[in-house]
C-alpha cells in the first residue's frame, strides 16, 4: 500500500514537473497591435525600433532624416532580455495614408510617405550616412546594384579566365613532360609557361560601406527640437484608432568632446570608454593599454535610449556621452608624473592579436608584421600606452592631425593596488576619538583645578 | 554690534563649547571617516586592467547594483568616474549632517518643553537670537567637519595614488550650502511643534519627502510613477534645498561657474527665507510649547 502511495505521489510530482516545464516553455502571448516602426538615426547609424500600442511617446534626433511606418504586427514580450519585440514575420500589414502632425501654437500639417534609402559610403573612420529619397533613391540602389552587378560579371569572368589560364597551363605542362620524355628541347615552352601569368581577381566594390536598403516607403520625419503630436489618417480622412503619439526631438547639449576607447592588453575583446571629460582611467598597471579616441556628443539619457529603443529604460535627470565616430588622425601624447614632464607622442599602429599556444588560452597583442602576418589582416588599430608601476600618473592628450590639442581630451592614467601603506588611513580616521580623548583630558583638569 | 547679534554670539559660543567638549560630533566624525576609509579601500580593490568594475569588491558591488538599478548605470559610471570621492564625500558626510541636524532640532525642541528658552527670553536674548546661535554653531561645525574630510580623503588618495577631481570639490562647496538650507529647516520644524519628537519627526519628514521627490524625479522608472513624481517635484521642488543643489551641480558639470554660484546663492534665500517662517513663527506662537 505504501510502495502504491508513493509511486502514485512520484507520479504526481512528475506529472506537475513536466507540467511546469511545459508551462516554462510556453511561447510568450503574441498580441495584434498598431505600431509604429521606427528607422531612428542615432547619431551613428540608422537603428530600428517601434512603438508599441503603450507606448505614448517616440523619440527622435532632431534636424535629421528618420523613418516611420505605421502597420500592423504581432507585439509580444520577451522575458529573457525584458523587451518588447515584434513579430512581423507572421502578420505584417503596412497602413498607407497620411501622417498628421501637430505643434503646440502651429496648425497641422501632413505628410505623405516618401520612397526613400539610406546608405552610407566610405570614409576615413567614420560612416557617412545619406538619405536619398523618390527617383534618387531608386537612382542610387540601381547604382549600387549596378556595381554588384558588375562585380559579380567580373568575377565570373575571372574564374573562366582563371579556368583557361589553368587549362592553358596544363596543356603546357603536359606537351613539356611528352617533349621531354622524347629527348626534345623544351627551353622555349618553358620559358613561355613561366611568362604566363594568371588573371587578377576583382576587388568587391567599396563604394559603400552598408549598400542602400531597398527602396521603401515611409514617413520622413526632420523636425527642430520640440514636442509634436502625430495621428495616423486613412485615405478617406478617418483617424486610425490607436495612432496617436507623441514624438519628441532633442539635441545634443555638447559636442566635440572626446573620449577615450580603452583597450587593456589582456581583456581585447572587453574594451571600456571613458567619456566623462573629468574622469579618470584608474587600472591596476599589470598590462598595457590601447586607446582609441573618438568625438562624442552629449544626450539626455532617457531620450537617447528610448530613441534607440522606445520601451528602454533610461534617467531622464542625467547626460550621456554617446561615440559618434573615431578621431581621425589624432595622436596621442603623453607625459609622465607632473604636469610639467616632457610629453611623448604616440602614433596610431596596427597589431595583431596572436592566441598562445598551451592550455592557458591566452593570447598576446604584438605590432602588426606584414611579412610575419601574410595574408592577415590587423586586430586592431589603436595607440599604444606601455604602463608601468614605476611611472604611477600618465596624462593623456589627444592631438589633432595638425597637432592641435582636442577639446576634452585630458585623461589621467593612475595605477592603483591595494597596499600597506593605505592602511594608514584607518589610524587617521580614529584621530577624532584621539582628539575627544585630549579634549576630555583637558577639561577634567580644567575641572578639578 | 545689536542686542540680538551680541546675544547670537554668546549663545553660539556656549553651544559651540558644549558640542565640542562632549562625544556625539567626534563619534560622527570617526563613523563618517571609517566609512570613508571603507569606500577608498573598497574602491582600489574594485580596480582591474581595464579600470574600475563595481562587481570586483562585494561591497561595491552591493551598492553599484542597488544605485544602478535606482538610477541607471550612466549614473554609476558618472559617480565613479573621477574615482571614489564624490560618493565618499556624501556617505562619509552624512554622520556628521545627522547629528548636527538632529541634536539641534532635539535640543531646540527640549529647552523650549522645559522653559529654558522663556527663561533666555527674560534676559537680553530672544528666541531668533537662540535659533540662529544653533545655526552658527551648526555652521562651524560643519565647515570643520568638511575640512577634516577633505583632509582625510587627500592623505587617503595620496596613500592609493588617486586625484579629487573637480566634481569632487564643487559638490563639496555646495554641499556646504546645502547644509545650511537643511539646518535652516530643522530650525522651521523645530520652531513649528512643542517638543523634541514632534520636532524631529517634523525635520526627518520633510527631508524625506525632499529626499523622495528628487530621487523620484532620478529614477529609472516608466510610466506614471515617474510622471507622478515629475508634477509632485515640480511643486515641490521650489523650497527644497536639493532642488538648488542639483541645479549648481548640472551648472558646474557644464563649466558654468557663474551659475553655479547663483543656485548657492538661492540656496542662501532660501535659508533666509525659511529662517523669515521660523522668526515669524516663534512671534506668533511664543516660546512656550
Amino acid at each position: 500500500m505504501t510502495a502504491r502511495r508513493g509511486a502514485a505521489l512520484l507520479v504526481i510530482l512528475l506529472g506537475g514537473a513536466l507540467g511546469c516545464g511545459s508551462l516554462a516553455a510556453q511561447a510568450p502571448e503574441r498580441v495584434e497591435q498598431f505600431v509604429y516602426s521606427i528607422a531612428a538615426f542615432n547619431g551613428l547609424d540608422y537603428a530600428g525600433t517601434f512603438a508599441r500600442r503603450e507606448a505614448d511617446t517616440i523619440y527622435l534626433l532632431a534636424e535629421v532624416d528618420n523613418f516611420l511606418t505605421a502597420r500592423n504586427g504581432l507585439v509580444y514580450f520577451w522575458p529573457i532580455t525584458g523587451e518588447w519585440k515584434l513579430d512581423l514575420s507572421a502578420l505584417d500589414v503596412a497602413f498607407e495614408g497620411t501622417l498628421e502632425l501637430s505643434a503646440r501654437g502651429q496648425p497641422p500639417r501632413s505628410l505623405g510617405m516618401t520612397p526613400y534609402t539610406y546608405y552610407n559610403v566610405r570614409g576615413e573612420y567614420e560612416l557617412n550616412w545619406k538619405v536619398a529619397t523618390e527617383a534618387e533613391a531608386v537612382a542610387v540602389v540601381q547604382h549600387s546594384r549596378d556595381l554588384i552587378s558588375a562585380y559579380y560579371e567580373a568575377v565570373a569572368d575571372y574564374r573562366q579566365e582563371r579556368m583557361e589560364y589553368e587549362q592553358g597551363l596544363q596543356d603546357m605542362v603536359g606537351t613539356i613532360v611528352a617533349m621531354r620524355e622524347a629527348g626534345e628541347d623544351v627551353t622555349e615552352l618553358v620559358a613561355e609557361v613561366e611568362k604566363m601569368e594568371p588573371p587578377s581577381e576583382p576587388q568587391p566594390p567599396t563604394h559603400y560601406v552598408v549598400p542602400p536598403v531597398p527602396v521603401q516607403q515611409a514617413f520622413i520625419i526632420n523636425l527642430p527640437v520640440g514636442e509634436y503630436r502625430i495621428r495616423m489618417l486613412t485615405a478617406d480622412g478617418a483617424v486610425m484608432e490607436g495612432s496617436e503619439r507623441r514624438i519628441v526631438t532633442f539635441a545634443r547639449r555638447r559636442a566635440e568632446a572626446v573620449g577615450l576607447e580603452v583597450i587593456p592588453g589582456d581583456k581585447w575583446t572587453r574594451p571600456v570608454e571613458s567619456t566623462s571629460p573629468s574622469s579618470v582611467l584608474y587600472v591596476d598597471g599589470s598590462t598595457d593599454l590601447y586607446l582609441r579616441p573618438f568625438y562624442q556628443r552629449e544626450f539626455n539619457d532617457l531620450f537617447y535610449e528610448k530613441m534607440r529603443r522606445n520601451d528602454a529604460r533610461g534617467n531622464p535627470g542625467l547626460m550621456k556621452w554617446v561615440r559618434i565616430q573615431q578621431v581621425p588622425g589624432a595622436v596621442v601624447e603623453t607625459a609622465a608624473g607632473a604636469p610639467a614632464a616632457q610629453p611623448r607622442t604616440v602614433q596610431e599602429a596596427p597589431f595583431f592579436v596572436e592566441q598562445l599556444p598551451g592550455a592557458a588560452l591566452g593570447y598576446r597583442i604584438v605590432p602588426f608584421d606584414p611579412v610575419e602576418h601574410t595574408d592577415r589582416q590587423p586586430s586592431l588599430r589603436a595607440f599604444h600606452l606601455p604602463l608601468s608601476r614605476e611611472r604611477p600618473v600618465l596624462r593623456v592628450r589627444v592631438l589633432d592631425r595638425d597637432g592641435r590639442p582636442l577639446p576634452s581630451s585630458q585623461r589621467q592614467v593612475r595605477i592603483v593596488a591595494p597596499s600597506v601603506r593605505a592602511r594608514w588611513a584607518l589610524l587617521l580616521a580614529a584621530v577624532p576619538l584621539l582628539v575627544l580623548v585630549v579634549v576630555l583630558v583637558l577639561r577634567s583638569r580644567r575641572v578639578s583645578r | 554690534m545689536s542686542p540680538r547679534l551680541r546675544a547670537t554670539a554668546v549663545i553660539a559660543r556656549r553651544r559651540i563649547l558644549e558640542t565640542v567638549i562632549s562625544p556625539g560630533w567626534y563619534v560622527a566624525q570617526t563613523i563618517g571617516l571609517l566609512l570613508a576609509y571603507l569606500l577608498v579601500a573598497g574602491f582600489v580593490r574594485a580596480v582591474d586592467s581595464s579600470g574600475f568594475d563595481y562587481t570586483l569588491a562585494p561591497a561595491y558591488d552591493l551598492i553599484g547594483r542597488s544605485l544602478a538599478g535606482a538610477f541607471g548605470s550612466t549614473f554609476v559610471s558618472k559617480l565613479f568616474a573621477e574615482g571614489p570621492f564624490l560618493f565618499t564625500l556624501y556617505v562619509g558626510f552624512l554622520p556628521v549632517l545627522l547629528y548636527l541636524a538632529v541634536s539641534s532640532v532635539f535640543r531646540f525642541g527640549l529647552e523650549k518643553k522645559v522653559g529654558a528658552l522663556e527663561l533666555l527670553t527674560y534676559g537680553p536674548a530672544d528666541a531668533t537670537a537662540y535659533f540662529l546661535a544653533a545655526l552658527v554653531k551648526d555652521l562651524l561645525l560643519t565647515l570643520v567637519s568638511l575640512v577634516v574630510l577633505l583632509l582625510f580623503l587627500l592623505v587617503a588618495a595620496g596613500l592609493n595614488n588617486l586625484v579629487l577631481g573637480p566634481a569632487f570639490f564643487s559638490s563639496l562647496v555646495i554641499l556646504f550650502f546645502l547644509c545650511i538650507a537643511i539646518y535652516g529647516y530643522g530650525i522651521l520644524a523645530a520652531s513649528l511643534t512643542d517638543n523634541s519628537a514632534s520636532a524631529i519627526a517634523l525635520f526627518l519628514g520633510v527631508v524625506l519627502v525632499f529626499s523622495i521627490v528628487m530621487i523620484g524625479s532620478f529614477t529609472v522608472v516608466s510610466g506614471y510613477v515617474r510622471n507622478l513624481a515629475s508634477v509632485f517635484a515640480w511643486v515641490i521642488r521650489w523650497i527644497s534645498p536639493l532642488f538648488y543643489w542639483d541645479l549648481a551641480l548640472r551648472f558646474a558639470e557644464v563649466g558654468n561657474w557663474g551659475l553655479f554660484a547663483l543656485g548657492a546663492f538661492l540656496l542662501l534665500v532660501l535659508t533666509a527665507a525659511v529662517l523669515a517662517l521660523s522668526h515669524l513663527t516663534m512671534k506668533v506662537r511664543g516660546v512656550r510649547p
